[in-house]
C-alpha cells in the first residue's frame, strides 16, 4: 500500500517526475564520470607501471625516467650489483636514444629507440614475429613501420646519429625487422623501435659505452618494496630509485588539477541532484498536505508517512541511477577520447577508468543523496499539525 | 438507542483550547464539559467559529487541549504522545470528513484497507473486511473504482466504511453532508441512523438541520461554550 | 633544448650547493621567486652553480628575482628557473660557442614571412619557424584541456537546463489556485499565460543574476586556490561578458519555455479542477 501510494504520487505528475529523473540521471552520469576521473588516472597509471611486474625504476640521480637525457655510467657493475641482491628477481637495463631511417626519397624518418635486454625487457609487447636476438635485429611499432614502409622480415638501413648541420648520419647499420611490437609507455602514434642494448650502444659510439638511461627492477614475490627501494638507494647513491607508489604520487601531483576538478564537479553534481529531488518531493508533499493530514488522522503512523516520502525520493534516484550510469559510461568514453590526445601520454593511460568500485561509489552517494533529499519533506510531512492542516485544507 | 445507552464513552471536562494569533490569544473553547454514552448518536451544532470542529478534533485526539481533560472509553487521551495518539485513533476512533479525503491513488476497497493494513491485519482478512463494509454501505460493485470515478455520495460512503474498518468505539463526523446534495445527504443520514442502530456511537458536527434532527441528542454551542447539552433520547 | 639544459643545471642548485661563497666579480644570475622563497635566497646572495653534483662550480651573485609569467605552459612544472648570461651557461655546460635557437625580431608580419623564407633558403642545417606556429605546437596540452572543459561545460548546461525547467514547472504549478481564481473572475487565458510567462522570466533573470554572483565568487575561489597550488599568477577561471550573457539568455529562454508550457496546461484545466473540486 505504501508502494502504491508512493508510485501514485510519482505518476500523478508524469512530466515533472520524468524531468526529475532526467536531471538526476545527468547528475549521476557526471558523478560517475568524476568518480572515474578521480581514481582512473591513478589506477590506470598504476596498472601500466605494474603491467610487466617491475616495481622499482632506477634513473640518474635527481631525475625521473626519461625526463632528461642524462644516463647512468658503469651500468654493467650496477646491474650486477642489483642482480646479486636476494630480493631482486630480474633487472631490465634500458638505454634511450633515437634511430634515424633514411628513405629512398632523401628524407629521414626519426623515431625513439630503446636498447633493451630482450630476455627481461618490460617496455613493449610483441604482437607479431620474434624478439631481436642479434646485433642487427630490431623490433618496431606500427607507427614506425608505416613511416618507413617496412614489414616484419624486411631489412632497413638505420643510424643512431644525425648531424643536422652536415646532414649526415652516424652509427649506421643494416638491420632486420624481426617483430612488430606495441610500446607500453610510448604515446599513441609515437614512432619507436627497440633493439638489443649492446647494438644501440655500439651504434651510439663511445659516449654510450656501458651506460643506461634506466633500469627496471622486478622483486621476488613478497619482498618489501619500500625497504628494498631504500636499501638500493643507500647502496647506489648516484641513482634515484622510484617505486611504483612514488611514481604514482608524482603523477598525482602533476595531474592534481584533474582530481580536484573531479571532486568539485562530483560534489556539484550531487548537490544539484539533491536540490532537484528535495524540491520536487517538497512540492509534491505540499500538494498532498491534506492527504497526509488525513492519513495521520485515521491512524497512519508518522514513520509510515516518512517512509512513503523517502521511498518517493529513493525511487527517483533508483530509476535515474542506472540511466545515469549508462549515460556516464558513454560520456566518460567521449571525455577520455578528448584527454587521450594529450601530447606524450602513453597510449594505454585512461583518465576515465571504469571500475566496479567507481560505480558502487557513485551509486552509494546517489542513494545517500536520495535519502537525504527526502529528509526535509519527510520532516515537514511528519510534523504537520493535523487539525490545523485539515482546517486550512477545508477552507482552501 | 437510548435504552441501550450505557457507560460513558466520551467524557470531556472543563476543556479549554486557546490559539495564538500574532500577539493575541484566542480561546476556541472556554471550559467545555459534557459526556457521551455508549450507543449515543449526538450532534454538535452552532454557528461557524463557535468551536465545534475544535471540540471534535480534541475528542478525536488529533489536537491537544490547552487545559481540561478528555477521556475516551475510560482512557485519558488529552496528553497522549504522538505515537500513542496515532495508535488510539487507528483502533478506537473512526473519522468522517466533510470533503471525504479519500486517497485518490487507491481504489474504494484499498482506501478501506488502508487503516486495516496499518493495524497489521493480514491481506486476506482485510480484503474480506473491506468487502463486508462495502456491502454494508451498498458499494460492493464499486470496489475497484477510484475516488475520481465515484459520485460525492459514493465517496462519502467509502469514507464511512474506511472509518469503520477497525471497528472503532466512536465514529466522529465533521459536516458529513456538507458537500452533498439534499437527496444524497438524506441517504447519508439514513446510513448514519442504520449505523447507530447497529450499535455504533456517533458524534457529528453539523450545520445541517435535517441531520441534527435525525440524531438523538443535539448539543448547542456558541462562542466556545456549550449553551445546551441536549437530552439523550 | 635550451630550457632543458637549464633544468639539467638544477641538481647543482640542490641545498648543499647553495650558500655564501667567496670570490671576486662573479657573474650575476636571475632566479625565480619560487626558488628564492623555498631556498631563502635574496638579491646579492652568492651561490655556487654547477652542472654536475659534487663538482666545484662557478661563483655567481643573484642579480634579479623574477616572477613567472602567467603562462599556461608553466602549470604543473615544479622545476625552478635560473637565468644566466649566455656565455656563463655555455661555459658551465662545456657547450662551446653553440646555442639551441635564436629569436629574431622582425619589423612587421610581412617581413617575418620574408625572413623565414630567406633563412630557410640560405641556412644549412637550420629551420626558421614563425613564433605563432611554435606556440600552437606547444599549446596542444591546453587545446586538449580546453576541449575537455567545453565538453564538461555542455554536460553541465544540459543538467542545468533540466534543473531549471523542472523548477520553473513546479513554480508555475504552485500558482494553480491563483490561476483558478483569476479564471473564475473572468480574466482571459492569454492574459494569464502572459502574466505567468512574465513572472517565470523575472524569476529566471533574478536567478541568473544570483547565479552570476555565485559564479563570480566560485571563480575567485578557484583562481585563489590554483594560483596557490601552482604558484602562478595565471588566472584559471574567467567570468567574461559572453559567459554572463550566455547564462542569462539560457535561463531566460528556459524560464519562458517552462512558464509557457506550464501556463498553457493550467489555463486548459477547468478552474474548479484546479481548486481540487
Amino acid at each position: 500500500m505504501l508502494l502504491t501510494l508512493a508510485a501514485a504520487s510519482l505518476f500523478r505528475h508524469r512530466a515533472r517526475t520524468l524531468l526529475a529523473v532526467l536531471g538526476v540521471a545527468v547528475s549521476a552520469a557526471m558523478l560517475l564520470d568524476m568518480v572515474m576521473l578521480a581514481s582512473g588516472m591513478r589506477e590506470s597509471f598504476r596498472s601500466l607501471l605494474l603491467s610487466q611486474g617491475f616495481q622499482l625504476r632506477l634513473a640518474p640521480r635527481g631525475t625521473l625516467p626519461f625526463d632528461t637525457e642524462a644516463t647512468i655510467g658503469d651500468a654493467g657493475a650496477l646491474v650486477a650489483t642489483l642482480r646479486s641482491r636476494g630480493a631482486v628477481q630480474a633487472v631490465s637495463p634500458v638505454l634511450g636514444g633515437q634511430l634515424h631511417v633514411p628513405l629512398a626519397d632523401g628524407t629521414t624518418v626519426t623515431g625513439a629507440a630503446l636498447g633493451v635486454d630482450p630476455a627481461v625487457q618490460g617496455d613493449y609487447e610483441l604482437l607479431d614475429g620474434r624478439q631481436p636476438a642479434g646485433m642487427n635485429e630490431i623490433v618496431a611499432n606500427d607507427a614506425m613501420l608505416a613511416a618507413i614502409g617496412r614489414h616484419v622480415g624486411d631489412t632497413v638501413r638505420v643510424a643512431a646519429g644525425y648531424d643536422a648541420q652536415m646532414r649526415s648520419l652516424s652509427g649506421e647499420r643494416v638491420v632486420r625487422v624481426t617483430g612488430r611490437v606495441r610500446f607500453i609507455y610510448m604515446a599513441a602514434g609515437q614512432r619507436a623501435t627497440a633493439l638489443p642494448i649492446d647494438a644501440l650502444r655500439a651504434m651510439q659510439g663511445a659516449t654510450a659505452a656501458d651506460r643506461i638511461s634506466l633500469a627496471m627492477v622486478r622483486l621476488t614475490p613478497g619482498a618489501d618494496v619500500d625497504r628494498e627501494r631504500a636499501a638500493i638507494e643507500r647502496l647506489l647513491p648516484r641513482v634515484t630509485v622510484i617505486s611504483t607508489a612514488e611514481a604514482i604520487r608524482q603523477v598525482d601531483e602533476r595531474l592534481s588539477y584533474f582530481r580536484q576538478l573531479a571532486v568539485i564537479l562530483g560534489a556539484v553534481s550531487l548537490v544539484v541532484g539533491f536540490l532537484l529531488v528535495t524540491t520536487l518531493v517538497t512540492v509534491s508533499v505540499n500538494e498532498r498536505i491534506g492527504e497526509i493530514a488525513v492519513m495521520r488522522a485515521i491512524g497512519v503512523r508518522r514513520w509510515r508517512v516518512v517512509a512513503q516520502i523517502v521511498l518517493e525520493a529513493g525511487a527517483i534516484m533508483l530509476v535515474a541511477a542506472p540511466l545515469g550510469l549508462a549515460l556516464g559510461l558513454v560520456t566518460a568514453r567521449y571525455l577520455n577520447s578528448i584527454l587521450a590526445r594529450f601530447p606524450g601520454l602513453p597510449e594505454r593511460i585512461d583518465f576515465f577508468l571504469f571500475q566496479p568500485s567507481a560505480a558502487w561509489t557513485a551509486l552509494g552517494l546517489l542513494a545517500l543523496c536520495g535519502v537525504l533529499s527526502g529528509i526535509y519533506p519527510s520532516w515537514r510531512s511528519a510534523s504537520l499539525p493535523i487539525a490545523t492542516t485539515l482546517r486550512q485544507e477545508a477552507v482552501g | 438507542m437510548s435504552e441501550l445507552a450505557g457507560a460513558p464513552i466520551v467524557e470531556v471536562h472543563d476543556l479549554v483550547r486557546e490559539y495564538r494569533m500574532g500577539n493575541e490569544t484566542v480561546a476556541a473553547l472556554k471550559g467545555v464539559s459534557f459526556t457521551v454514552r455508549q450507543g449515543e448518536y449526538a450532534a454538535i451544532v452552532g454557528p461557524s467559529g463557535c468551536g465545534k470542529s475544535t471540540l471534535l478534533n480534541l475528542i478525536g485526539v488529533i489536537d491537544r487541549p490547552t487545559r481540561g481533560t478528555v477521556s475516551i472509553a475510560g482512557e485519558r487521551v488529552d496528553q497522549l504522545g504522538d505515537a500513542r495518539a496515532t495508535d488510539f485513533r487507528l483502533r478506537r476512533i473512526g473519522f468522517v470528513f466533510q470533503r471525504f479525503y479519500l486517497m485518490p491513488a487507491l481504489s474504494a476497497r484499498e482506501n478501506i484497507e488502508l487503516p486495516l493494513a496499518e493495524a497489521g491485519v493480514k491481506k486476506s482478512a482485510r480484503r474480506d473486511r473491506a468487502m463486508t463494509l462495502l456491502e454494508y454501505v451498498g458499494l460492493a460493485r464499486r470496489e475497484r473504482h477510484r475516488p475520481s470515478q465515484l459520485s460525492g455520495g459514493e465517496q462519502q460512503r467509502v469514507a464511512i466504511a474506511r472509518a469503520l474498518a477497525n471497528s472503532p468505539s466512536l465514529l466522529l463526523a465533521d459536516e458529513p453532508t456538507g458537500e452533498l446534495d439534499a437527496r444524497t445527504g438524506a441517504e447519508m443520514i439514513a446510513l448514519f441512523a442504520r449505523l447507530n442502530g447497529d450499535g455504533t456511537t456517533i458524534v457529528v458536527v453539523t450545520h445541517d438541520e435535517v441531520l441534527a434532527r435525525a440524531t438523538k441528542r443535539v448539543i448547542h454551542m456558541r462562542d466556545g461554550s456549550i449553551v445546551d447539552h441536549g437530552t439523550a433520547g | 633544448m635550451h630550457v632543458l639544459l637549464v633544468f639539467l643545471a638544477l641538481p647543482g642548485l640542490a641545498p648543499a650547493a647553495l650558500g655564501a661563497q667567496g670570490g671576486a666579480s662573479p657573474r650575476t644570475i636571475a632566479i625565480d621567486e619560487r626558488l628564492a622563497a623555498d631556498a631563502g635566497l635574496r638579491l646579492g646572495d652568492r651561490l655556487s652553480l654547477t652542472a654536475t653534483p659534487g663538482v666545484a662550480g662557478d661563483s655567481v651573485v643573484i642579480g634579479a628575482i623574477v616572477r613567472r609569467r602567467a603562462d599556461p605552459a608553466e602549470i604543473a612544472r615544479g622545476e625552478y628557473r635560473v637565468r644566466l648570461h649566455l656565455t656563463s651557461l655555455q661555459s658551465l655546460l662545456g657547450y662551446g660557442d653553440r646555442v639551441d635557437r635564436f629569436a629574431v625580431a622582425t619589423r612587421s608580419s610581412a617581413a617575418t614571412g620574408a625572413a623565414i623564407a630567406r633563412i630557410n633558403d640560405a641556412a644549412f642545417g637550420f629551420r626558421a619557424h614563425r613564433s605563432a606556429d611554435i606556440a600552437v605546437e606547444t599549446s596542444t596540452t591546453f587545446a586538449v584541456v580546453s576541449r575537455f572543459h567545453r565538453a564538461i561545460g555542455v554536460i553541465t548546461i544540459v543538467a542545468s537546463a533540466i534543473f531549471l525547467l523542472c523548477i520553473m514547472l513546479l513554480k508555475v504549478e504552485e500558482r494553480r489556485r491563483d490561476v483558478a481564481a483569476l479564471r473564475l473572475m473572468g480574466i482571459s487565458a492569454p492574459t494569464i499565460v502572459r502574466s505567468v510567462v512574465l513572472e517565470a522570466a523575472c524569476v529566471a533573470v533574478l536567478g541568473s543574476i544570483a547565479g552570476v554572483g555565485v559564479g563570480g565568487a566560485a571563480s575567485w575561489f578557484v583562481n585563489r586556490h590554483y594560483q596557490a597550488v601552482y604558484r602562478t599568477p595565471l588566472r584559471f577561471s574567467l567570468v567574461t561578458g559572453d559567459i554572463v550573457l550566455l547564462a542569462v539568455l539560457l535561463s531566460l529562454g528556459l524560464g519562458i519555455v517552462a512558464g509557457w508550457l506550464a501556463a498553457r496546461r493550467l489555463v486548459r484545466t477547468p478552474p474548479l479542477a484546479l481548486f481540487g473540486r
